[in-house]
């Protein structure tokens, strides 16, 4: 057996192939993910700038807040007292990103929607809602007026976002655990190019690999352990690249993160073997059945849209429960945010079940075949 | 007398409508080379990969050792060692690695393995390019390499499936002189070609196929006296007309006379003087002529009397 597997690793090695793009490919989508949102919790915003229009009884109020938010640490807001013309005129020249009426009820205007204008919008929200608050305490409890300013500037204190394991909540680092699930799938197309070579009708080689008294089982196994330390390798590069290249916020163990990998890799390259095995198909709606299967499981992980797993899990959950893609991928969630050991084990012990019986089917799909035509 | 190491009863092969296989029946001895001659298309090759399990066939049996023949009887596959029609190697290996990786798959021993491929390479003298990978082989080259990994670990029974294809002669020559010592090292061999040159000369007994079935077997001689061809005398550059070659027809011994681009081809039971009666016809009609052959029966002629077509039709 060992003979079979270090021949194998040998011949995939040296198969560029076969090496090159299932490693390439996860790596550079990898980087596309993390330049185009991967840190875009850190992202410096810009002041926003904002032309202010006072109208008649105008609430002083908000004109004190709008100059503590100008004077403040961030610098959030860059208001500009003006006339409604001079604003009107600025705003379709895009030089504020909105209009701020203040009368005796601030309204705001923009003529666009994007961040600055949420901002703006946000500002004056968080206004309302603490005139609001402070209004009603004025009328129910005017004694504890004091309290309960003291008690908001408390909250807004105190209040930090923190996911239930209290590990990272960074909402895009769901992509990078979609990426890593098609990292291990990717495994597949080493999978299923061991199984092709296995299949008699379809190459020359194949055919003399299947006249010798190896057994069926000993060739696929020794393709499989082949192929998987291929594929396991793969994602590890990937897994370190995202962890310490990209320096993404993995938080879990490390030899947690590897486990998943390790059975993810596992079914990656199992699901290949088994596509691989089918005697009657041809070898280019083998590959589209791969890449579909591949690309499919890695969407409905969340690879593209990162509400796309929890949509599943809301309307068909059964999905999520067999999708090996959202397994790695909640198994990550699991060990970098939940904290959820017991979900965890269940994911993986999924993936190494699936991983037998594709196996195993393709053992027996095999195991006999003899050939209508070579 | 052998026992007889391959029995083949009354195989049928489909394609859907055609019928590669018809009925074919074979046996073959321990010790033979057993040649398996007919054109492209006879059903050489898929006999042989119905004999090893890869197709599925509709009706007969194949023993191989006296033992049914399935995919996984490893036991009887073991002892045999296959040299496929395509070469069949590793691109990503070198002529060393590949011979070790197929004798492997036979041999579990190391130590052993490593003397057999080392002898291998001896035997079809690869010496000089055991580090190389086959893409950088000629085509011969390539070819011995796919025997070496066919043969290395010293199988009893060797079918080679015209191994010698698209080979230069100095390659040819090297690898039928080296089934021949196959043969005397002891290994039984199977051996299909439609060139019956190399059937001839290395053969012990032949088939000859046509249409998915035997049309003849035995050794080469006894092929030759089944047809009615002694001797295939060959005239060129001699001028002809209907009368005189209604003459030479009649001429005793004479059965068959074919004459195109002034060239005269008699063939002729066997008999003594056919040549002799042949020329001295032409002296007394004053026909002047260019070269004359004289050849005996070839496996050709056998194939062209039993099937009215030749051999590399």
């Amino acid at each position: 057996m060992l003979h079979l597997v270090i021949y194998n690793v040998k011949v995939k090695l040296r198969n560029f192939g076969t090496t090159f793009w299932p490693l390439a490919f996860p790596l550079i989508l990898g980087t596309l993910f993390f330049f185009a949102f991967g840190n875009i919790n850190d992202a410096d915003f810009e002041t926003v700038p904002v032309a202010v229009v006072k109208e008649e009884h105008a609430d002083q109020v908000f004109l004190a807040f709008l100059d503590q938010i100008k004077n403040g640490e961030d610098q959030l807001l860059a208001p500009e007292e003006m006339t409604e013309e001079q604003a009107k005129e600025k705003l379709e020249d895009k030089k504020v990103s909105g209009i701020y009426y203040v009368g005796s009820e601030p309204t705001l205007t923009v003529a666009a929607s994007g961040i600055e204008e949420s901002i703006l919008q946000s500002v004056l929200q968080s206004y309302e809602n603490t005139r609001s608050t402070v209004q009603n305490i004025m009328k129910t409890h005017p004694e504890g007026i004091i309290e309960g300013l003291k008690a908001m500037m408390k909250q807004q204190d105190g209040v930090q976002e923190l996911s239930l394991g209290g590990r990272t909540i960074d909402g895009n680092v769901q992509f990078f655990y979609a990426l890593i699930a098609m990292g291990c799938l990717y495994g597949c197309f080493i999978g299923f190019g061991a199984a092709i070579s296995l299949q008699a009708n379809l190459t020359a080689l194949a055919a003399r690999r299947c006249v010798t008294p190896t057994h069926k089982l000993k060739l696929i196994l020794s393709e499989q352990i082949s192929s998987f330390l291929l594929g396991y390798v793969d994602v590890i590069i990937l897994l370190l690249y995202l962890r310490y290249g990209l320096k993404l916020d993995f938080q879990g163990q490390m030899g947690r993160m590897l486990l998943i990998c390790f059975l993810g890799s596992l079914i990656g390259v199992s699901m290949g073997i088994f596509v691989g095995s089918f005697g009657k198909m041809k070898e280019g709606a083998k590959i589209g059945i791969i890449l579909g299967i591949s690309m499919i499981c890695s969407f409905l992980a969340g690879l593209m849209n990162n509400t796309m797993k929890d949509m599943v899990e809301k309307h068909a959950p059964l999905i999520n429960r067999i999708n090996p893609a959202a397994l790695i991928s909640d198994a990550f969630y699991c060990i970098n945010v939940y904290d959820d050991t017991a979900r965890y084990h269940r994911s993986l012990i999924t993936l190494a079940v699936m991983s037998l019986v594709l196996v195993t089917a393709s053992f027996l799909l095999i195991r006999r075949e003899r050939y209508d035509s070579i | 007398m052998s026992q007889n190491i391959v029995h083949i009863e009354n195989l049928v092969k489909r394609y859907g409508d055609l019928v590669a296989l018809n009925h074919l029946n074979l046996d073959i001895k321990e010790g033979e080379v057993f040649g398996l001659l007919g054109p492209n298309g006879s059903g050489k090759t898929t006999a042989i990969n119905c004999m090893l399990s890869l197709l599925k066939y509709d009706k007969g049996t194949i023993e191989i050792f006296g033992e049914p023949m399935s995919p996984d009887n490893y036991q009887v596959k073991k002892q045999i060692g296959i040299v496929l029609q395509n070469v069949a190697v590793f691109e990503e290996l070198t002529v060393q690695e590949n011979i070790d990786y197929f004798c492997g798959l036979y041999i579990s021993e190391k130590k052993k393995r490593k003397q057999l491929v080392e002898e291998a390479i001896q035997f079809v003298g690869l010496e000089d390019y055991r580090k190389m990978r086959p893409k950088k082989l000629s085509g011969g080259l390539l070819r011995r390499l796919n025997i070496a990994c066919g043969i290395a670990h010293k199988p009893r029974l060797i079918i080679l499936d015209e191994p010698t294809v698209a080979v230069d002669p100095q390659s040819r020559n090297k690898i039928l002189e080296g089934i021949q010592e196959l043969n005397r090292q002891g290994s039984t061999i199977i051996y299909t070609s439609h060139y019956m040159e190399e059937v001839e000369q290395i053969c012990t007994r032949i088939a000859i196929m046509d249409h998915g079935r035997t049309i003849a077997s035995g050794t080469k001689e006894e092929l030759k006296q089944m047809i009615k061809t002694g001797e295939t005398i060959t005239i060129e550059s001699v001028l002809l007309d209907e009368k005189n070659l209604r003459e030479i027809q009649a001429l005793n011994h004479v059965f068959d006379v074919h004459y195109e681009s002034q060239i005269l081809t008699v063939r002729c039971t066997g008999a003594k003087h056919n040549l002799i009666r042949i020329l001295n016809y032409l002296q007394s009609q004053e026909l002047a002529f260019g070269r004359v052959f004289s050849e005996l029966p070839t496996l050709n002629d056998v194939f062209l009397e039993i099937t009215g077509k030749q051999l590399r039709d």
